[in-house]
Formats: structure tokens, sequence, C-alpha cells
């Protein structure tokens, strides 16, 4: 497979070369109806089963019956999507590879790994963004916190989960307790699922979150929500404040885009968008995103890495004033 | 409750009905076909997984597991050669009637015990897991590092290979772990700058190459000791005296297999072996064991499969996998989105209750089966292995390359398939290191997370209800031993010769009769323990209770040897040892000893396909060390 893939994408490339020498003018409609000619495959830098992976799924459906092609879902978990990522950027910019890219390997993992070892988003095509992920900070109720006043006023030094190193979840409670003076200790664990889990055993006294991982365990009543990360209180969620109204800067979120390889015709990147935004219109796709308290952040390429390179810029700037280091302990 | 009754519904949808039948046929098949064990087979169908839905994909695998407790059964029975390792002491009675022409009897009483415990440990399971999963909160990073720390010490200590070799295998298994990016400062370890390496090496290729190629290619060299399978079976089922003869050994063997699945390490192999002790240790006629007791067949069976049930209960409440088996069926459910643990029974009751009820039926389908297949099975003991492996290693290779379409996965596997095969050449059970694998990073982050929940104070393990108990486990599944060699040490010479002499002649009569080797082995066993002031049957029942946190005496590893057929050689040479002992007192018990040890030797080269000598000395030279205490000084 390994070598037949690339050597079917350098045909499809010919084709699209091809076209565009010999129809002269005509070629750039001329290649973008000869795209796409077989499947596309999306590649997932998180394991199956996960929210980014979900998500992929229910996008891939939609947009391959637009393109008139299976879209196929391949997982290549790894680094928080590191992994998925180098092997697009080594993959043909054809439009037969894409992939989802998760915003926080992009604008939180740089702050916390080697130079080396970071990923540069714009290094890439940005087809779309997806959507928008919001945190919660969810307390067990033995804590007795209902705010972030709370923890503040009880004086303590608190044990915090984060659903791990270079995650939103590290950074916004990273840098919420350094705002608010607390001596908090991070512990953490490997995804929402578990980190969770240490705040309803009470080994931990808080947590943040995705709302989507919390909202059954807040509506049981066995979690907490202090406070949440969005920029506007969640439709579900009106009693909870968010950060900036509780009086604190902490503008972090999980977001998703699908980007393909650098060098990507322009016309091809413009057929991908226009299949992903069938996939928004389909009304499956939108109940999922209701079901899983998602905000659609459908924006076009430039405006998507606009809202990056500032969230890394604004997340370097904080990590700077209030001497934080992510990857330490 | 009414979960319970949803996870019914669950089992009755016809792709999950199809795929447990499928589940317990491949299950038969591959405890049919010797060597390739069910956590070969789980491991190279894992990629067949993937496609399924979470529930359905592990009723397959899980009638896999129970399914091939039963297959092991007929190639014990048929050609003195167990096709699964927890059918090893099967051999000796179920081959013997067998030879007498009630193969049909053997085989029919398997089924109904492996129904019997099997159902029995389903209904404990049901009422036990809720319990157990009610206290899971409770289990936080403290509880988890000393679970992990137990797991890989207790099947390190009752692994095959001996202690040392276990102990090997576990310590690369939790160096191999160690591979990949830090979880908690994000820095890669042992990667080279291969960004395949960069999340750790994945868990699949391991068991694919350790248990499916590696299994495969050893086999190829242990086939041929195969005798020939008779064509026809008959007399299926048992008659009313052997069913009487059994039903107690069906009970105690229900109990004893649920008991020990649950335990981290143990499982079907150990709780066959302390079945089958027991039930020849309460016989009133013990010498009939080996010569084609019922009993000998039913205990044993039964005890597997009430174990493979149970050993699912701490791996759907806990997220901790019991055995090599479990670990496999680990990574199934995680690459399928699903983390077992605490949260499991709540978040995903349909999985949890589905996979639960589904060995009901699983277990209905293996009675009604096992008699109409049983001649397809006995024709498939006559397929080659020369047509069987290659395809095995393709379907391998393949699947390996499937779950993340990667060729450096396929080269893992290769890696570790000629690793396998090596140690099992050496004598070294992988088992322990897998389990060390998967319980490795458990292990690593849940330490590292105690700490800084306590912040850097090691009391924190002790002070803490559920933890403290298990760590005192712990530390007396190491101290006991090394408290009970201490003290043989210092005490003068033990008058042992007596003791020994009456044991070394009896093993001498066992085997003088011409019987197995097992005889030998369990006097050996008798003679081992018997120096540690027990007897077989208190020693193995001793060394369980041990595991469950009473006695922790995991240090009578001479019952290892006993209750194990290609062990035998070893007891025999123990036998030997414990006669030369007595030697000083008189010629007679040292001639019995050696007579023991060559029926040892017989049998050991008579009785097992599996069977390695190397693998059975360290335990000789344990036992030896506590009969000669001042030999070791």
């Amino acid at each position: 497979m390994k070598i037949t893939l690339p050597a079917i994408g350098l045909a499809g490339l010919l084709v699209l070369a091809g076209c565009g020498g010999n129809l002269g003018s005509d070629g750039d409609s001329g290649s973008t109806a000869a795209y796409p000619e077989r499947a596309v495959t999306l590649l997932i830098g998180q394991d199956a089963g996960g929210s980014t992976d979900l998500i992929g799924r229910a996008l891939a459906d939609p947009a391959g019956k637009d393109l008139g092609q299976a879209v196929t879902v391949q997982n290549r978990p790894g680094a928080n999507g590191a992994v998925a990522a180098k092997e697009l950027a080594s993959a043909k910019p054809d439009g037969y590879t894409v992939m989802v890219f998760v915003g926080s390997l992009a604008y939180i993992t740089p702050l916390a790994v080697p130079a080396d070892q970071a990923v540069d988003v714009n290094d890439y095509e940005v087809i779309t963004g997806i959507s928008q992920d919001d945190f919660v900070l969810i307390a067990n109720p033995q804590t007795g916190f209902k705010t972030v006043q709370d923890i503040v006023a009880a004086k303590r030094p608190i044990k915090f989960a984060t659903t791990g190193v270079g995650t939103g979840s590290q950074l916004t409670q990273t840098l919420l307790f350094a705002q608010a003076g607390v001596d908090a200790t991070a512990v953490p664990f490997n995804g929402g699922a578990p980190a969770l889990t240490a705040v309803l055993g009470g080994q931990v006294d808080v947590a943040a979150v995705q709302l989507g991982e919390a909202k059954e365990q807040i509506e049981a009543g066995k979690a907490v929500p202090l406070v949440t990360f969005a920029t506007q209180r969640p439709s579900y969620m009106p009693d909870t404040p968010t950060a900036t109204e509780a009086g604190f800067n902490v503008p972090v979120q999980q977001s998703r885009a699908i980007v393909a390889p650098k060098g990507t015709p322009k016309e091809v990147v413009d057929r991908l968008r226009a299949a992903f935004q069938k996939g928004f219109a389909d009304q499956a796709y939108k109940d999922f995103n209701t079901k899983r308290l998602l905000t659609a952040n459908e924006v076009d390429g430039a405006a998507l890495l606009q809202q990056w390179n500032g969230s890394l810029q604004t997340y370097r700037d904080l990590v700077a004033q209030h001497k934080i280091d992510l990857s330490a302990k | 409750m009414s979960s319970v009754i949803d996870g019914f519904a669950v089992v009755l949808e016809p792709a999950n009905l199809l795929y447990c039948l499928v589940g317990v046929v491949i299950g038969m098949l591959i405890g049919v076909l010797p060597g390739l064990g069910p956590a070969a087979t789980i491991a190279i169908l894992l990629p067949v997984t993937f496609g399924l839905e979470p529930v359905t994909a592990v009723i397959m695998l899980a009638g896999i597991f129970y399914g091939a407790q039963y297959g092991g059964t007929i190639t014990s029975v048929l050609l003195r050669l167990p096709g699964e390792a927890s059918s090893v002491v099967t051999v000796f009675d179920g081959h013997a009637l067998a030879r007498q022409g009630r193969a049909g009897t053997a085989l029919g009483i398997a089924a109904i015990g492996s129904f019997v415990g099997g159902t029995l440990s389903i209904v404990a399971l049901t009422l036990v897991a809720p319990i157990v999963a009610g206290f899971a909160l409770d289990f936080g990073p403290p509880e988890y590092t000393v679970l992990a720390l137990l797991g890989i010490m207790l099947v390190s200590t009752i692994s095959s290979g001996g202690r040392i070799r276990a102990l090997t295998a576990a310590a690369i298994g939790l160096l191999l772990a160690t591979v990949g990016r830090d979880d908690f400062t994000s820095a890669e370890r042992f990667t080279f700058g291969n960004l395949s390496l960069a999340d750790g090496i994945d868990f699949v290729p391991i068991a694919m190459g350790l248990f499916g190629l590696g299994e495969i290619l050893y086999n190829l060299e242990e086939r041929h000791r195969a005798v020939q399978a008779p064509t026809r079976v008959t007399n299926v089922w048992p008659s009313r005296a052997d069913l009487r003869q059994s039903s107690g050994a069906i009970g105690r063997g229900s109990v004893i297999g649920f008991v020990l699945g649950i335990l981290p390490g143990g499982g079907a192999v150990l709780s066959s072996m302390a079945a089958y002790a027991l039930e020849k240790r309460r016989s009133k006629h013990p010498e009939r064991f080996g010569q084609g007791a019922i009993e000998g067949v039913a205990a044993p069976e039964t005890a597997n499969n009430a174990a493979a049930t149970s050993s699912f209960i701490p791996l759907l409440s806990l997220g901790i996998p019991a055995n090599a088996t479990m670990a496999v069926i680990f990574g199934a459910l995680l690459i399928q989105g699903v983390t077992p643990g605490p949260q499991l029974v709540t978040e995903h009751p349909e999985l949890f209750w589905g996979v639960v009820n589904s060995m009901y039926l699983g277990n209905v389908l293996l009675l009604i089966m096992s008699i109409p297949l049983l001649g397809v099975f006995v024709r498939i003991l006559r397929v080659r292995a020369a047509v069987l492996a290659p395809i095995t290693v393709l379907i391998t290779l393949v699947g390996a390359y499937t779950v993340n379409n990667s060729v450096f996965d396929i080269g893992l596997v290769i890696g570790f398939g000629v690793l396998g095969y090596l140690m099992k050449k050496a004598g070294f059970d992988p088992g322990p290191m897998v389990l060390a694998f998967v319980l490795g990073s458990l292990l690593e982050t849940s330490l590292r997370r105690s700490l800084l929940l306590f912040d850097g104070d090691l009391t924190g393990f002790l002070t803490r209800p559920i933890s403290g108990v298990l760590a005192a486990a712990f530390l007396a599944v190491i101290l006991l031993p090394l408290a009970r060699a201490l003290l043989h040490r210092r005490r003068p010479k033990p008058p042992l010769p007596d003791a020994t002499e009456r044991d070394a002649g009896a093993a001498g009569r066992d085997a003088g009769s011409g019987a197995a080797g097992r005889e030998a082995g369990a006097a050996g066993r008798d003679v081992g323990s018997g120096a540690a002031g027990r007897d077989a049957g208190s020693g193995a029942a001793g060394r369980e209770a041990g595991a469950a946190g009473r006695g922790a005496d995991v240090g009578a590893a001479g019952s290892d040897a006993g209750a194990s057929g290609r062990d035998a050689d070893a007891a025999g040479r123990d036998v030997g040892a414990a006669g030369s002992d007595a030697n000083a007192a008189g010629r007679d018990a040292s001639a019995a000893g050696s007579e023991a040890d060559a029926a040892g030797r017989d049998a050991d080269a008579a009785g097992s396909g599996v069977a390695d000598r190397r693998k059975a000395e360290p335990v000789s030279q344990s036992v030896r060390r506590d009969l000669h205490p001042e030999e070791s000084e």
C-alpha cells in the first residue's frame, strides 16, 4: 500500500498537471472538474473514539457525498496529532490526503515541548475551521467550592487534574490559578475521562474538562461547575459565569480545522472547502454538534490562521507574564 | 437491575448472537490446535474487531477465551497434548480415560463441567462486579500504583518459567513501557528521534508478535511430538455414576476458578492446577488419580472456565487486566475508544452487561456445540502444521498492518515474534513481559501522580485504606518467602528425614506403579512443601490464599512443579533430591527417589508438547535450597 498510494497519487497529479497545461485558460475549471477522481483520505491524529475522531467521522460522510468520492478516515494517533501532521506534511499536495488538525497542537503544545518538536500550522493549507470546544472548571461537591473565589478564600494548597501536558485543560487552570494567586499543583491524566474520575473520586479538588465530557456529571450533581472558559455563557449552563465575568483573562478553547499539505492547488482547496461546508449544513452533523455541546467555527483558512496565530501569541505573553512553565512537572 | 435486563437485549441482537457463536467456535478451534492460545488468537484477530461495535467485539473475544478453555480439553484427552496451558493437568486422567476407551465420557464431563463452572461464575460476576465498581471511585492513583505493582509481582511469582526468568521478562516489559513521550514533561524517551515511537510502542504488535508469531514459530518445532488422533469418539454422555462422582469436583472447581480468576496474576492456568490438586487431596483414593479418575477431568475443566469468566471482573470494573489474555482484550477495548475502568459500568452499561450476559448464552452454545462438533475437531487435528502455520503468519502480518496502516508495525511484529520464539526456547514465559508492559505505564504514571498528590510523601500509600491493604499484601508477597528462607537458614538442620522418607517412599510407589510422572510431581511437592511444614493440597491452597492477601505465601515454588505435568521432570528431580537427603537415614528412600526421578523424566518426555525442562530448573533449585539450607550458605 505504501508503495502504490504515492504512485496513484503521482498519476493523479500528472493528470491534473496535464489538464492545466493542455487546456490553457480552461485549465482551472478543467482540473477542478477532474478532482476528485478517487477516495480522499482524512487523517486523524487522535485515537478512534475520541472527540476529534468522532467529529472527523461525522464530517467525512456528508463531505464525501458532495465530492462524489468516499472520504476515508484513518487514525494516526500520537503526540497530540504531531505524528499525523508530520505524515501529512510529507504527503503529495494533491488534495487526496487531508487531516483534522487540533488547535492545541498549534497554539498550546509549542509552549510545552522543545522547539524542534513543535508543529506550525502555518506550514499547511487550511481548508476550513470546524468547531470549538469550551472548557469548564468542575469541583468535587465535598470541597464545598462553588466559585473560584471559594478556592481563593480556602487559603489552602489545591490539586487540580489536567487532561495532559500541553492541553487546554492544563493551560486554562494554570493561568486561572496564577491570576487568582492560588497555590495549585497540576496532576496530569491521559484525557478527559480519567481527569473527571479523579474529581468524582475526590483524588483532586478540581479539573478543567470539555463541556460535553462533564455535562452528565454536572446534571447528576456529582460535579459542581465553577466557571467556564467560553467566550459567552453556554446556553445550557446559564448560571455558571465565564472566566472573563469572574475577572480572569483566560481565553482558551480547543478548536479544530481541516488542513491539507502546503502547496495544494487553490482550486482543490476551494473544492474541499465547498464539500465540507455541505457537511456543516447536514442535519445529522448539526445534531451531533448540539449533542456534544460544540460551537461552530466554520471560518475560512485565512480567518482560522488569524485566530490560531493570535491565540499562540496571547498564550505566549500570558505564560511569560505569569512565569508559567507548562512542561515542568 | 434494569440495565442487567437491557444487557440481554444487547445480547439478543442478531449481530451479537452471531459473533458470540463465532467467538465460541473459534475459541474451541484454537483450543484444539496445540500451542496457539487464546491470547495469541485474540491478538491476531484484533484488527478484525476494529470494524465491529465495541460490545460485539468484546462478546466475540470473550467467546474465544472461554471457548478455548474447553477446546484445549479435546487434545489433552485424545492426543495427550494440551492444546491450551490451562488443560495441562487434564492430560493425566483425561488421556488415561481415553486409553480405557472412555474418551467420550471424559469430553462429556468436561463439557458439562465447563458449562456449570462458567455459568456459576457469571452469576457470581453479575452480583460481585457492580459492588467492585461501587468502590471504583475510591480507586485513585495510589490504589492503581499498588495494584499494578501487585499484579506484576504476582504474575512473575507464579509464572511457569521460574521466578528469576519471570522477573527478568517483567523488567523488560517495564522498560519497553517507558518508550515514548513522558506524560508529565512531554520529553521524548528512547524514541531515537523516530516519530513512530513518539507515543510509545503500540501494544497490539507486541501481543501479536510475542503471542502470535512467537507461538507459531515455536510450535512448528514442537508439533511433531503429538500422537495420532483416533478417528472416532463415542459415548459422550456420561453415566449416572460418572456424574455423581464428578458433582463435588465440579462444585469445588467452580468456586476455586471464580476466586483465582479475579486475582491479579491468576486465571485459568493457575485455577485448573489448584482445582486438580484439591480434588486429589480430598479423595479417599488419591491413587486413582492419573489412572483415569473422572474427577481429575471434571475439576480442572470446571475451574478453568469459571476463571476465564471471573477474570473479566478486574478488567471491566477496575481497568486492571489480571492475565495476559485480559491484557489483549484491554487493548481491544482501547482501540474501540472504550477505556475499561471505574466508569465503565455506569457510562457503558450496555457494553458491560452485554458482555456479561453474552457469557450465559456462550456457555449454552459451548455445551450444545461441543458434542456434535467433536468429529470436526478430531479431523482438524490432522491438518498439517506446514499448511496451517504460513496461513496464520500471513493473517497475523496483514492484521498488524491494518490496525494503524503502518509498515513500522509489521516490523515490530516480526521483531517481537523472533523475541517471543527465543524467549520460549530459553524457557522465558512472555506472559509477565506483556502484563508488565501493559501495567508499566499505569504503574509509572500512577506513582508519579500519587507523589504529586502526596507532595512526595510515600507514607500516603499506607494511610489510605484500600491502597494500605493492597500495599500490605504486596509487602507480604515479597517479604514472607524471604523471611521464611532466613528462618530456615538460622535454624539447625530440620529433622526431616522421617517425613521425607515416607513421602519419597510414597512417590516411589506411585512412580513404580508405572503411572505418569504427575504422581512423582505431586510427591515432589509433598517433599518440597513438607520441609516448610506443608503438604500438597494446603500448599497450593495456601499459595492461593496468599495471593488473596491472607497468607501471601507464594514462596512454595515447589507446588508449582507438583500440579503441572510439564514440571514433572523437575519434581522428579526434587524427589531425587529429597531421596538423597533421606539417604542419610536409609537407602530405600533414595532408591524410591531415583525411581521417581526416572518416572518424572519419562513423563516429561511423554507428557506434553509444551514441555521444556529448562523452565523447571529454578523451581527445583529453590526446593533444593529448602531441603539443603546449608548448601546455599
